[in-house]
């Protein structure tokens, strides 16, 4: 007998599905090490776990680029699709179609989704799909090694080079504009906020789009970048505080000091609450959206939290107007006419 | 005068976008019901209104259906083609035209019918009277040809389905087409119509409406699309009968239809619906397909089950929209960069278009990668006989996906791109099972499908595709003989020149020539194809191009010692082929020969 105490039993948390967080873990990261991307798996990871997700409900799409190489790094028991440059929303749209029960998870980058993929992510917004689609935004491309992207602010100067003279776009202005329904930015290092704003997310019926700035450690962390760790920090305004209560919670009233809150309620039943800072912003109206986003821009800041929402519009799956089944399910012979249909129209060609 | 009955062709020279179609479709449907062997080319601008546009009615009891050689009627409304349609007339050519086209006749050599045709049209309606002018021509081939009344009514009838107005309407002109011209005329040419006894029934359809009911009885449950000329009336043809074939008493569906933002999109569709374990497809042109290629590379590198239908037009580049060809050979078979090979289905008749509308998807699901339609102008846009769709005379082939954790937990070991079989052709576990869940990639993989650059993992996943499509040769539709017991020359051809073949055999064995036929209905080629290379003394390779794309393709497959041979003649203008200039082409390929 072996006089080796007994070791004292770990406490492991459980979500509400009994899985632990090990469930919704994936592979090992091979982005350089500081990498905004990986701080936002990880939230991607924990906001899956808490709202418990089943871990092999979710569809993890995305394109091509640094960004797009994570879904390799959560949530190992879900089918993924790494496509082509730009193109995952199409993808995306034609897995969904024919499985309409999954949960949809894309992550996108800014060459990605303002460039080569801004029409697909424009008609992806049209369309409404339901789908979280996370923009992790550092301003370059980092597989070809640091050229500016399509978001990179007017002034800020990456690692090598001379400063960005071109005009960014804002791909929360542009969705705001499109009509989409679910519009927020955060930052990589806003575990908290990033954290309600996907939960949110994946309890939206309809597109969700999050702009996060994920810091370039190796091309554009930088003090005259506008997208370093530094400068974000520096810089960001934070609309609300963001909560989120999943709807097998109650909801608690809390006090908030010297201030209000707004509780929206989301599709599945959970909330997000909104607190506000110091002046109320109202997400369900897209000019306070966009004057709050044309502001930062003036002061070359970078404005956060939950931008817009719109819960009155019908997403992809009412408008195509399937049958309640997944169509992956449904069996042969129901896709396949009978024969005495093929009749059918042969005698109606006759006639 | 000695008649000639069932054995002419009709030009019909108007400008687009003034309904001729109909009154077209009226006279060729009136001579189906006779049962005169018919054939209709509508010859059509990419234009909405204006342009002009040619249909060509070509009768013959031999069953011919290219447009012909030469016009023997011709029917003129068109002043802008005027001169050059009345040019291009042989001598004794019968000549129907408009006389309020203000446009003179100035051919002596031909048989003149003028026709006030817009005044009468106007008598009738001065409103429409652009369109009621269409059918008064109708009226005075009908008189001219000895078209029966009750048939033409019965097209009318069939043409605006229960619309009763526009019936009377169009009968009306009819009957003043045909008294002006017997009232005013004696008839001074040859040309008769005979009715015909009809053996089997048959009806017109198009071949993009066979291929939409064979992709729907094949179990399409997504179509994403973008419109594109001459392939839209497929997708439309899909919608069109979704209500009736694929939709529940609540009026909901187990087909989605998304028009996409492009092609690269509707590509991007058909892969997610793979992907996901459904049976998704697009239709489209060459141009469409130029704009897939990333996808489609993408879809045989991770092995997607997705199905593409490529309509066939006039390239290069935007080419002639309107016209037919059978150019995208190349590009479908080796579609997208780096080394690949596509499974390529080429129906030839609009039975075919329907049998390969479903087949498309159990080859699939049953080889894991994209398969394509390879249909055109010709086939896809105009009417051809059929005497009916045969249902599948087998169950749906899902492949090797594993839908239940029973079956996968027996699998010794399971890998994604594992050829437990050695027949390259892997299993596959669907999104949300939870069965093996595996990030799929266009990048190198290894046969876990994980990220791999070893020399070995790439090389062996590139020789197991090619050895996955390589198997698919014998399983594909096979060719279709007609071969002659001297085994002299073959001619080995492809898709809607079938259409065209026997009128160009006929003219060969005029020569003393006697040929074999092969058609070639998918690629990779079934090794039927070789062997008949080998029976033959030469082979020609027959096609609607210019560079002799399927010949391209059998000399880089054949061996060495049945190369030489093999020739290639490859003619295209754009028209649907006529026979007279194929035949020629090949004569003087096998004079070259002997001299």
């Amino acid at each position: 007998m072996s006089d080796t105490p007994e070791r004292p039993a770990r406490a492991i948390k459980l979500n509400v599905l009994n899985e632990p967080k090990d469930s919704y873990t994936g592979g090992k990261s091979s982005l350089c090490p500081g990498c905004g991307h990986d701080q936002i798996s990880s939230v991607i990871i924990n906001a899956a776990w808490e709202n418990g997700i089943e871990p092999h409900r979710v569809a993890k799409m995305s394109g091509i680029g640094c960004s797009s190489k994570t879904p390799a790094y959560y949530l190992g028991q879900s089918h993924g699709f790494n496509t082509v440059h730009g193109r995952m929303p199409s993808v995306t749209t034609g897995a969904y179609t024919i499985n309409k029960d999954l949960l949809y998870i894309g992550v996108s980058g800014d060459g990605d989704s303002a460039s080569i993929g801004i029409g697909q992510l424009i008609h992806a917004i049209r369309r409404n799909m339901d789908m979280v689609y996370i923009i992790e935004n550092n301003g370059v491309y980092g597989l070809t090694k640091g050229q500016y992207s399509a978001t990179a602010d007017i002034g800020s100067k990456k690692k090598k080079g001379t400063p960005n003279k071109t005009q960014p776009i804002d791909l929360c202005a542009l969705a705001i504009n499109l009509g989409c329904t679910f519009v927020a930015r955060s930052f990589s290092g806003s575990k908290k906020q990033l954290g309600s704003l996907i939960k949110a997310a994946m309890s939206h019926k309809g597109f969700a789009l999050i702009d996060v700035i994920s810091p370039c450690v190796t091309f554009n962390n930088n003090d005259e970048s506008m997208r370093s760790y530094g400068y974000v920090k520096e810089n960001e305004i934070t609309l609300h505080m963001t909560d989120y209560i999943p709807h097998f919670n109650p909801v608690e009233e809390i006090d908030v000091p010297g201030g209000h809150y707004r509780d929206i309620t989301l599709h599945d039943g959970s909330t997000i609450r909104l607190e506000t800072i110091s002046a109320e912003h109202d997400p369900e109206s897209a000019i306070a959206a966009l004057t709050a986003l044309h502001a930062a821009e003036v002061d070359k800041k970078h404005v956060t939290g939950l931008l817009y929402f719109d819960n009155t519009k019908p997403s992809l799956a009412e408008d195509l107007g399937l049958v309640d089944m997944p169509l992956v399910d449904v069996p042969d012979h129901v896709l396949r006419p009978g024969k005495d249909t093929l009749d059918k129209i042969n005698a109606a060609l006759h006639n | 005068m000695e008649t000639i009955a069932n054995d002419f062709t009709i030009n019909i020279a108007t400008a687009n976008g003034t309904g001729s179609q109909s009154a077209n479709l009226i006279l060729l449907q009136s001579l189906f019901e006779m049962g005169v062997p018919v054939s209709g080319k509508n010859m059509f601008p990419s234009n909405i209104s204006g342009l002009p546009t040619w249909y060509i009615v070509r009768l013959s009891d031999r069953g011919y259906q290219a447009p012909g050689n030469r016009t023997h009627i011709q029917v003129l409304l068109n002043p802008a083609t005027w001169h050059e349609d009345l040019e291009s007339l042989e001598p004794g050519s019968v000549v129907i035209w408009n006389e309020n086209a203000k446009m003179e006749m100035t051919r002596d050599d031909v048989v003149s019918y003028p026709i006030p045709m817009s005044a009468l049209a106007r008598k009738i309606n001065p409103k429409i009277a652009k369109l009621v002018t269409n059918i008064i021509y109708v009226g005075v081939l009908a008189e001219m040809l000895g078209i029966d009344q009750a048939e033409l009514e019965s097209a009318v009838a069939k043409q605006f389905k229960g619309k009763t107005s526009a019936i009377e309407l169009n009968i009306t002109a009819l009957g003043l087409g045909r008294d002006y011209f017997k009232d005013n005329h004696s008839k001074s040419d040859p040309y008769v119509v005979e009715k015909r006894a009809i053996e089997k029934p048959q009806f017109f359809i198009e071949g993009n409406e066979a291929v939409a009911l064979g992709c729907l009885f094949g179990g399409v449950q997504l179509l994403s699309w973008y419109p594109i000329t001459p392939s839209s009336s497929l997708a439309e043809g899909i919608i069109n009968y979704i209500p009736q074939l694929r939709t529940d008493d609540d009026g909901n569906t187990t087909c989605a239809v998304v028009q996409a933002e492009d092609e690269l999109a509707a590509a991007g569709m058909v892969l997610g619906a793979g992907w996901a374990g459904g049976r998704g497809m697009t239709a489209t042109s060459g141009p469409g397909i130029s704009l897939m290629q990333e996808f489609i590379g993408l879809g045989y590198f991770a092995e997607i089950p997705s199905v593409f239908w490529d309509v066939n037009r006039v390239g290069p580049s935007t080419g002639l929209p309107t016209r037919t060809q059978q150019s995208d050979i190349t590009m479908l078979y080796e579609g997208s960069h780096g080394d690949t090979q596509h499974i390529v289905l080429i129906p030839g008749t609009v039975e075919e278009c329907f049998e390969f509308g479903w087949r498309a998807f159990d080859y699939a699901e049953r080889f894991q990668t994209p398969i394509f339609g390879l249909s055109d102008l010709d086939l896809g846009m105009n009417r051809w006989a059929c005497e009916g769709f045969e249902y599948p005379d087998q169950d749906m082939d899902r492949g090797k996906v594993v839908r239940d954790r029973d079956v996968f937990e027996a699998f010794e070991e399971f890998g994604r791109y594992l050829d437990v079989d050695g027949d390259g052709i892997p299993y596959r576990t669907l999104p949300g099972s939870g069965m093996d869940p595996i990030l799929y990639r266009g990048t190198g993989h290894n046969s876990k499908g994980v990220y791999s650059e070893k020399p070995h993992d790439y090389y062996e996943l590139m020789q197991r595709l090619k050895r996955k499509i390589e198997g698919a040769r014998d399983i594909l539709p096979a060719p279709l003989l007609r071969e002659e017991t001297e085994c002299e020359i073959g001619i080995i051809y492809l898709g809607s020149m079938e259409n065209t073949i026997q009128e160009i055999d006929d003219i060969l064995e005029a020569t003393g020539i006697k040929v074999s036929q092969c058609r070639v209905r998918a690629l990779p080629m079934h090794s039927e194809v070789e062997n008949f290379i080998s029976r033959h003394k030469m082979t020609i390779v027959l096609e609607i191009n210019r560079d002799g794309q399927l010949y391209g393709i059998l000399r880089k497959e054949l061996p060495n010692h049945l190369i030489t041979k093999v020739r290639s003649v490859a003619y295209s203008d754009g028209v649907p082929p006529r026979a007279g200039i194929y035949a020629e082409r090949i004569l003087e390929t096998l004079k070259e020969e002997v001299e």
